[in-house]
């Protein structure tokens, strides 16, 4: 299932019936539709934006509802609530589609102001066809709408061999303080039964990094996530009990699935493994103790993930990133256990979620380039680690830093026995540059991350 | 002044009478009311008539002497084909001889009019939003909307017409009203042999401004019908609705005080004859006897329904905006079934649009408009839509008398004679201000001078027949309406005719006048039924006034276009409520028909929409 989102700009002027003058007014407007948008048929969306009306509104935060039906109803109706001068006002205007105009019709919006239902004025919007067509156009996304809840089920389907994992990263706002919440299944190559295991780590920016391990404990094959030990890791819900600490954390999804590793590869596993984000941002709300401190959050910024998979990489190092402003960062570059695979350097495999728009546009570029050319290339070591690409129009630098005291190491073992070694650190640094092409390499963003990064390098 | 001539030869003007120069210039402001085709046909026949003259006499009409255009005229009328078209030509002079030669009486201070919610559609918003839209605010949508909007609903009426006061009725001439209050400059008329001219209103209040305030409840065997034959089930509840329609309407009879000689002498020629007859039942209380009714009433007695229902509705909330013609209804046809009313599109008089969002719309734009607008929305899919039109065609015959009549001063329409009710003839003693009768002076030049000046001593009878449904509106944009008249129709229309001369004789007439210029005048009944045995129906100057039957509602879906309970077949969301949902002629003055049609629409339709929201909720 498929929405649509798109952004509009509207100008014209307005006239309030008790104030002569004609006001003019700009309308910036990001729609939301939670269906494909489908012209000869009817979709309803959200539409959010900012409003400016001269001398009476300034409104970053006007919402609203969309009627897009051009062909259908053979109108495009807007309803937009605002504030102005401290007035809750309601826009409500349509475009009247005509074929025999059909410019026209549909780029002028007359449109009626009412406050409390009552009309207080009205004007016309016009669409700026020469300047405002192609960012229009280019604007249209259709985003799939997918429930995060369905990545969060258990995958393994009785096979030997097999691992997965529900991790949980997220930074305290207040303290700083990084928490890795770790539940992993491990179903053994040599066909015994599966266990369940797992570890919750602190990483207060100042003192020891905390940690404590649960399970093994035999697995009970939940329907909806991971449960074990007393330990639960659920849609929306993060909760556990083992030692002295204690959690019990409510998840809020914020952004959509981002799937660091080719889409299809999660959906038919025939990679060594695979990793995704049910949501690429969450803010997590709750308690969580380590036995020495107990941290109440508030809208704490981080991510779960799923892993699924046959094994740990010969060698990996995994980064996620929250840039601020809804962007997010998250970067895998792993070199595989498979015969010939192995002789190559690491596969990078990195999802760069800015300004709404996610790059590169497809998963593999990072990894294989076109055609084996131009793939990004990792540097990969401790305490820092690089990782840089580069595609046709943009290019991007991380570079990584674990400081070793806020790094923890854990061993564990894989399905076949082997044993992994990971070093993790929730309070890592990290800097981002990110260019873009225009005559020369000119900066596009850059993000500073200190000790809000979330980073790990391990090895087996 | 493009008719000076013609105008001073049929007039037989020989500059002795100041009035008669104020004439050319009346009938070119008058003409310039019209629309472009009739003047257009005006002026052409103007110029034919001038080029015989120029042929017959080397000179135009403007530079012959008096006697030379006389007998220009004369040699003219000698040809008995040419005498309906100059009949035709005389219509618009004769409207402005007798304005400039009887100025209308000075109206009494007319009363403040109750008020209303009017909004000129230059200051409506372009895109507004409403409960119920109502297409016109003539009888039938003046009540749907008052009901609509007692029940809650927030109603949107859009009139084509503009609204008029009557303060401003009593400021201006009669004929200057006439223009501005007609679709068309009053000009509208069916095409067809013979054609009829169908006056329709156009104005806040629809056709009941220009009436004449008769109102007949709608008789018991039309009901039945309605009932019966039609399946117009909604017809077995009229009795009460028109019930509450006369209260609104303060409908009684109307007293005899202010009657005036016109109605006097119908009932005195009725009683002789001991045909049944009385003073017509009308919406007037306290009428002063203006004869005005048709360019509006000056003095406000008449209850249009702008002073009687209309405000009822404001004062609930319902707007009017006026000057609004409407371009179509808009459909949304996203959702299985039928299409969906979702409001209207209308157009302003500077050709800028506005639409207004509404689940529901009214459509009572009348049995002319109502078809177009229909087939503009393309809802015009039904085979019968804008067939079945009953006009009610009537004729008028004068009769002279010794003493002066004055027939425009008293009640314009003021006695019914009932006796041939049954063989489907009304007749109602029928004046109008000067001009404005249906009835055509016979004669040209100094003949017709004549008549002019003795049309103090003319009573006037009019009659109208039901008629089968023979007519047809076509058209989308533009009504052209169709109506050929039946056979049976035409034998009642000179049994009419001779009922009328009748009376007029028994009234104690010396001469009949029957307005067919072949046969213009009997002094005897035995001299009009051999003069009536010369001419056929189609030589009658012939009006019809109650367009209705267009959008009929009935249970055969093959035959109504609307169903048993007046909602638009094809469409969810469309109501029918004027003159057009009547399943057939009512053979009677159709107001309170009208009005009632559209309470029994409305009402139930608001109970239906409340049992659905009952049952929804359960």
């Amino acid at each position: 299932m498929r929405g649509t989102s798109f952004t509009e700009t509207m100008l014209g002027t307005v006239r309030l019936d008790t104030a002569d003058p004609v006001r003019r007014i700009r309308l910036d407007l990001r729609a939301e539709a939670d269906a494909v948008l489908r012209p000869h048929r009817t979709t309803r969306a959200r539409i959010g934006g900012h409003i400016r009306i001269t001398g009476l509104a300034d409104d970053p935060d006007a919402t609203g509802e969309l009627e897009i039906s051009p062909v259908a109803r053979r109108r495009i109706r807007y309803r937009l609530t605002f504030t102005a001068d401290g007035r809750s006002l309601t826009l409500d205007g349509w475009k009247s589609v005509s074929p025999r105009h059909p410019v026209k019709s549909m780029t002028v919006l007359p449109f009626t102001l009412y406050e409390d239902g009552a009309r207080i004025g009205g004007g016309t919007l016009r669409f700026p066809v020469t300047t405002g067509l192609a960012p229009f156009l280019l604007s249209f996304r259709f985003p799939r709408r997918e429930d995060p809840a369905q990545y969060l089920a258990p995958r393994w389907d009785g096979s030997p061999g097999r691992t997965e994992v529900w991790y949980t990263t997220l930074t305290d706002p207040t303290t700083g303080t990084g928490i890795w919440l770790h539940h992993e299944l491990v179903a053994p190559t040599d066909g015994s039964a599966p266990h369940a295991h797992g570890w919750a780590a602190a990483f207060p920016p100042e003192g020891e990094v905390r940690h404590v391990r649960f399970g093994p404990v035999p697995w009970s094959s939940p329907a909806h996530g991971f449960t074990a030990d007393g330990v639960l890791a659920a849609p929306g819900q993060l909760s556990g009990s083992v030692g002295d600490f204690q959690w019990d954390l409510a998840e809020q999804p914020v952004s959509e699935p981002l799937f660091t590793f080719p889409r299809w590869s999660w959906r038919h596993p025939v990679l060594p493994a695979a990793q995704m984000l049910p949501a690429a941002r969450a803010t997590y709300d709750g308690t969580f103790s380590d036995g020495k401190r107990t941290l109440t959050l508030r809208g704490a910024p981080g991510a779960s993930a799923r892993i699924h998979g046959q094994g740990n990489a010969r060698r990996w190092a995994w980064l996620h990133a929250d840039l601020g402003g809804g962007d997010v960062l998250e970067v895998i570059a792993a070199v595989s256990m498979r015969p010939v695979l192995r002789r190559l350097p690491p596969l990078v495999f990195l999802r760069l979620r800015h300004q709404g728009r996610t790059w590169p546009r497809r998963a593999e570029r990072s990894a294989v380039g076109l055609f084996g050319v131009g793939r990004f290339r990792a540097r990969i070591g401790l305490p820092d680690w690089t990782v840089t690409g580069r595609t046709l129009l943009r290019r991007i630098r991380i570079e990584v830093t674990q400081p070793a005291e806020r790094t923890l190491a854990l061993d564990y073992r894989d399905p076949d026995g082997a044993p992994a070694v990971c070093r993790n650190s929730e309070s890592a640094d990290a800097k981002i540059l990110l260019e873009r092409w225009w005559g020369h390499w000119r900066t596009e963003a850059t993000w500073t991350l200190q000790g809000t990064a979330h980073a790990e390098v391990g090895d087996r | 002044m493009t008719a000076r001539g013609l105008v001073a030869a049929l007039l037989a003007d020989t500059g002795d009478e100041e009035w008669l120069a104020r004439v050319p210039g009346r009938l070119d402001t008058f003409l310039s009311a019209l629309p472009g085709p009739v003047r257009a046909g005006v002026h052409a026949a103007a110029t034919a008539v001038d080029a015989y003259a120029v042929l017959h006499s080397g000179r135009r009409l403007a530079a012959l002497t008096p006697d030379e255009r006389e007998t220009v005229l004369n040699s003219l009328a000698a040809r008995p084909g040419l005498l309906p078209a100059l009949d035709l030509l005389k219509v618009p002079v004769l409207l402005a001889a007798a304005t400039e030669r009887t100025p209308a009486p000075r109206a009494p201070v007319a009363p403040d009019d109750p008020p209303l919610d009017c909004i000129p559609a230059a200051e409506w918003p372009a895109r507004a939003t409403a409960d119920a839209v109502v297409v016109g605010s003539g009888a039938g949508g003046a009540v749907a909307a008052r009901t609509l909007a007692r029940a809650g609903l927030a109603v949107v009426v859009l009139e084509e017409g503009e609204h008029h006061t009557t303060a401003s009725f009593g400021r201006r001439a009669p004929l200057d009203r006439f223009t501005d209050l007609y679709r068309d400059g009053g000009a509208t008329a069916t095409l067809g042999n013979p054609p009829l001219l169908l006056p329709v209103g156009r104005a806040v209040g629809g056709t009941t401004v220009v009436n004449s305030g008769t109102c007949y409840r709608t008789p018991d065997q039309v009901l039945a019908r309605w009932s019966s034959r039609h399946g117009f089930h909604l017809a077995d509840g009229f009795p009460a609705r028109l019930d509450e329609i006369e209260s609104t309407l303060r409908v009684a009879t109307q007293p005899l005080d202010v009657l005036g000689t016109n109605g006097l002498l119908a009932l005195a020629g009725a009683e002789r004859l001991g045909w049944r007859a009385g003073p017509l039942r009308r919406n007037a209380p306290g009428c002063k006897g203006s004869c005005q009714c048709v360019v509006g009433c000056p003095t406000g007695a008449k209850q249009s329904v702008q002073l009687s229902v209309l405000p009822d509705a404001c004062a609930h909330g319902a707007r009017i905006v006026t000057g609004a013609r409407v371009q179509r209804i808009l459909l949304d046809h996203d959702h299985p079934g039928p299409p969906r009313a979702a409001g209207i599109l209308a157009r302003r008089a500077d050709g800028s649009e506005l639409e207004i969002l509404s689940p529901l719309v009214v459509t009572a734009a009348g049995a002319l408009q109502t078809p177009p607008l229909l087939r503009r929305s393309g809802l015009g899919g039904h085979p019968r839509l804008g067939r079945n039109l009953s006009v009610h065609p009537a004729t008028s015959v004068a009769g002279r008398f010794t003493e002066p009549v004055t027939s425009w001063a008293g009640v314009l329409q003021s006695t019914g004679v009932e006796e041939l009710h049954d063989r489907g003839i009304l007749i109602e003693a029928t004046a109008s201000p000067p001009g404005m009768s249906s009835f055509v002076l016979p004669g040209v030049g100094r003949s017709l001078r004549r008549e002019l000046e003795g049309a103090d001593r003319l009573a006037i009878l009019g009659a109208m027949i039901a008629d089968r449904p023979a007519g047809r509106v076509l058209g989308r944009d533009r009504t052209l309406v169709r109506y050929r008249l039946d056979p049976r129709d035409g034998a009642r229309l000179m049994t009419a005719v001779r009922a009328m001369g009748r009376i007029l004789f028994a009234a104690g007439a010396h001469e009949v006048l029957t307005g067919v210029p072949r046969a213009p005048r009997a002094r005897t009944l035995a001299e009009l039924d051999a003069l009536l045995t010369r001419i056929t129906p189609r030589e009658l100057h012939l009006s019809a006034f109650h367009p209705t039957g267009t959008v009929a509602a009935g249970s055969d879906p093959q035959r109504a276009p609307a169903d048993a309970e007046g909602r638009l077949r094809g469409v969810d969301g469309v109501l029918v409520t004027d003159a057009s949902v009547l399943p057939g002629c009512p053979g009677v003055n159709p107001q309170l028909s009208i009005m009632a049609a559209a309470l029994a629409v409305t009402e139930n339709y608001l109970e239906g929409a409340s049992s659905n929201r009952t049952s929804t909720a359960a």
